[in-house]
């Protein structure tokens, strides 16, 4: 079997060590080097897989045999090290959101292209199963015409720092959290985003601190007239029983789809730490996701999920800003 | 001891005359509706004199207050005739289809010394008094995220008034407006709007975002057409903590029963949540003391209208697809 070379530059991301999990379990995936410019965060453990480290990701680029890179940098640094990476001949596969702009995605998405390189938006909600199911349903055209989403990606505020220093992120959870389940929302009509109005606020720091949003509330009107709520915030607190959600109601001519993605759950409370927990059973999103882009590397066809589609869901999140200066809905 | 009687024998009058008759500070004195069958069924399962007209009845049986239960679009006629005769009126919600017939209804109660009470009974379930206490608790002074939701089938299959917008004034005006009182008590003065509605012949959803002067943002979802249960839903996320509950999730007691042989199902359901003194029971309880005592009640007549113009306000914003201004009209 042959493998993918894969290296992994950054892990200022934490999905970094969730995905560098995964890879080590795929039988046809070596994880050839691991760059991050924070040794303290990452070198041990490259030594413990005997993976080679670098400080610098641009000794990992040099290396010819790898062939795809997967980042997880601060969002600022996702245009400049996939873009060194497409001149370097690898495909990407990047961490959400794409850009922090509308002409910097664009250029990652052409550097890729110039370079014959794929470049796949890491969007694992794709890959969970109920979503999958969902998008088949609506195929089948069980609830008839799409009307309107409500929808939730509610999450804990991020335990990385960088995360609320906006030159770094780019945004806060309306960013964060809008790009995920827009691009569901994206997938499923098949329409594109025609309009944005959302609030942004920072409501969930107890200690009242924090300057970065952590509220929000989205709402997108699609060029076909379907409509969409969409519930980003970072609102779930340490008392609550797990980190967060994916919900959506698909409200249909016919019928409604009810996604809560991570329900398959057991309950499970134990002493140690003095709180009800959710354990969750369901199948791995991001396991399938890095299966995808390393079947579609290895096949030589395009990956599943795309620069554009990361562009088309991340200037959603970046109009959703916009129109919270404004005080009225902007055109996407 | 109060003399109550009620108009309209319908779903809603059913439940006020069997809580006025089970009532000790009451005395259920004559039930009353246009369709003859309707008044008859009521008053002989009730034990009381039943009647074809509001005005025949409350002369002869002495009420002192009457409970209107009738289509929306009678509200406000009803109600003058009522208070022409020096009878409290009690009246289902929504008060009226526009803010100028609510503020008229008000002006014209008063002026003749009686007093006027609106059925928003979701103030009165236990569950939502209690969510009222952790906002407070968990709110502080940057409000927090809510979500409430309230769906069903459309009501129009039993009753086809509800259809005609004229006289239900769809569903935001019918059901959302639950929530929407709720929000105006709970969370205080609102500064805008921002809604959906989706129309077909089968369904009336909408969705409306409501921003609170305190930062809450508050998300409420009514769909009338609904394919499943009747539920409702509701988390409110702040600084301080998160507290949800769901209609589904709060069934104390349910009765299962085998379906007779060659029935289509196995089994017939019915699942309840069962309490000594149900929701309109202690709603019309507090109505009758306010009588006695003089006092205000928990929700007024002014929060009704307040109601109304709120619901007109997230009409307008989903026919213009813009946010809309609550102004004077946002502060209870």
């Amino acid at each position: 079997m042959r493998k993918l070379k894969i290296g992994m530059l950054s892990f200022a991301h934490s999905h970094a060590f969730d995905y560098l999990d995964s890879l080590l379990r795929m039988r046809n995936v070596e994880v050839a080097g691991i760059a991050d410019e924070a040794p303290e965060r990452t070198k041990e453990l490259a030594a413990r897989h005997s993976i080679p480290y670098y400080a610098d990701y641009r000794d990992l680029l040099a290396d010819a045999s790898v062939e795809a890179v997967v980042i997880c940098s601060e969002n600022v640094r996702h245009a400049e090290l996939t873009i060194a990476s497409a001149k370097a001949g690898k495909h990407v596969l990047c961490e959400k959101p794409l850009g922090l702009g509308a002409e910097e995605m664009e250029s990652m998405i052409a550097a890729c292209k110039e370079a014959g390189v794929e470049l796949m938006t890491a969007f694992p909600c794709r890959y969970l199963t109920p979503v999958v199911r969902a998008k088949e349903a609506l195929e089948r055209g069980e609830i008839g015409e799409i009307l309107s989403f409500k929808a939730t990606n509610r999450g804990s505020f991020p335990d990385v720092p960088w995360f609320s220093d906006k030159s770094l992120s780019g945004g806060g959870a309306v960013l964060d959290h809008t790009v995920h389940v827009m691009d569901l929302m994206n997938w499923f009509t098949g329409s594109n985003p025609a309009s944005v109005y959302a609030y942004a606020a920072t409501l969930f720091d107890p200690e009242g601190k924090r300057t970065i949003d952590d509220a929000g509330m989205v709402h997108v009107t699609f060029e076909n007239g379907v409509s969409a709520v969409l519930d980003p915030s970072w609102s779930r607190n340490p008392g609550f029983p797990t980190w967060g959600d994916v919900t959506m109601d698909i409200i249909g001519t016919k019928g409604v789809i009810s996604i809560d993605a991570f329900n398959q759950k057991n309950s499970v409370y134990s002493r140690k730490s003095g709180k009800g927990d959710w354990a969750f059973w369901g199948d791995d999103m991001n396991a399938l996701m890095l299966e995808a882009f390393v079947t579609a590397i290895l096949e030589g066809k395009p990956v599943p999920v795309t620069g554009e589609d990361g562009l088309r869901s991340a200037r959603v999140a970046l109009r959703a800003y916009d129109s919270v200066e404004a005080g009225s809905p902007v055109k996407v | 001891m109060i003399k109550v009687a009620v108009v309209g024998c319908g779903g809603m009058g059913n439940i006020h005359a069997d809580r006025y008759a089970s009532m000790p500070e009451a005395s259920l004195v004559g039930v009353c509706d246009v369709n003859e069958a309707a008044a008859k069924a009521l008053g002989d399962a009730m034990g009381v004199l039943w009647f074809t007209s509001m005005a025949e009845m409350l002369k002869e049986v002495g009420a002192e207050a009457v409970s209107l239960a009738v289509p929306t679009y009678l509200h406000v006629p009803l109600l003058k005739e009522a208070a022409d005769l020096g009878v409290h009126v009690i009246c289902e919600k929504p008060i009226a289809l526009s803010s100028a017939e609510a503020a008229e209804a008000i002006r014209y109660c008063e002026e003749r010394g009686v007093r006027l009470f609106v059925g928003h009974v979701v103030r009165f379930f236990p569950n939502y008094e209690q969510l009222a206490g952790k906002v407070r608790e968990f709110g502080g002074e940057r409000g927090g995220v809510y979500h409430a939701k309230r769906a069903g089938s459309h009501p129009a299959l039993v009753q086809p008034w509800f259809k005609d917008a004229a006289k239900s004034g769809g569903v935001v005006f019918d059901l959302m407006i639950h929530d929407i009182d709720y929000a105006l008590g709970t969370f205080g003065e609102a500064t805008e709007v921002f809604a959906f509605n989706k129309v077909t012949d089968d369904i009336d959803y909408a969705t409306a975002t409501f921003r609170f002067k305190n930062g809450t943002i508050a998300q409420i979802e009514a769909f009338w057409g609904y394919p499943g249960p009747f539920y409702t839903s509701f988390e409110y996320a702040a600084a301080g903590g998160i507290v949800r509950g769901a209609s589904s999730d709060s069934e104390s007691l349910s009765v299962r029963v085998a379906a007779p042989p060659g029935s289509a199902a196995g089994f017939v359901e019915t699942p309840q949540s069962v309490l000594l003194q149900d929701p309109y029971y202690r709603e019309l309880a507090h109505f009758l003391s306010c009588i006695e005592s003089g006092g205000e009640p928990i929700v007024t007549a002014k929060d009704a209208l307040l109601a109304v113009r709120w619901a007109e306000a997230a009409l307008e914003s989903a026919r213009t697809g813009q946010p809309v201004k609550l102004g004077e009209g946002g502060a209870r």
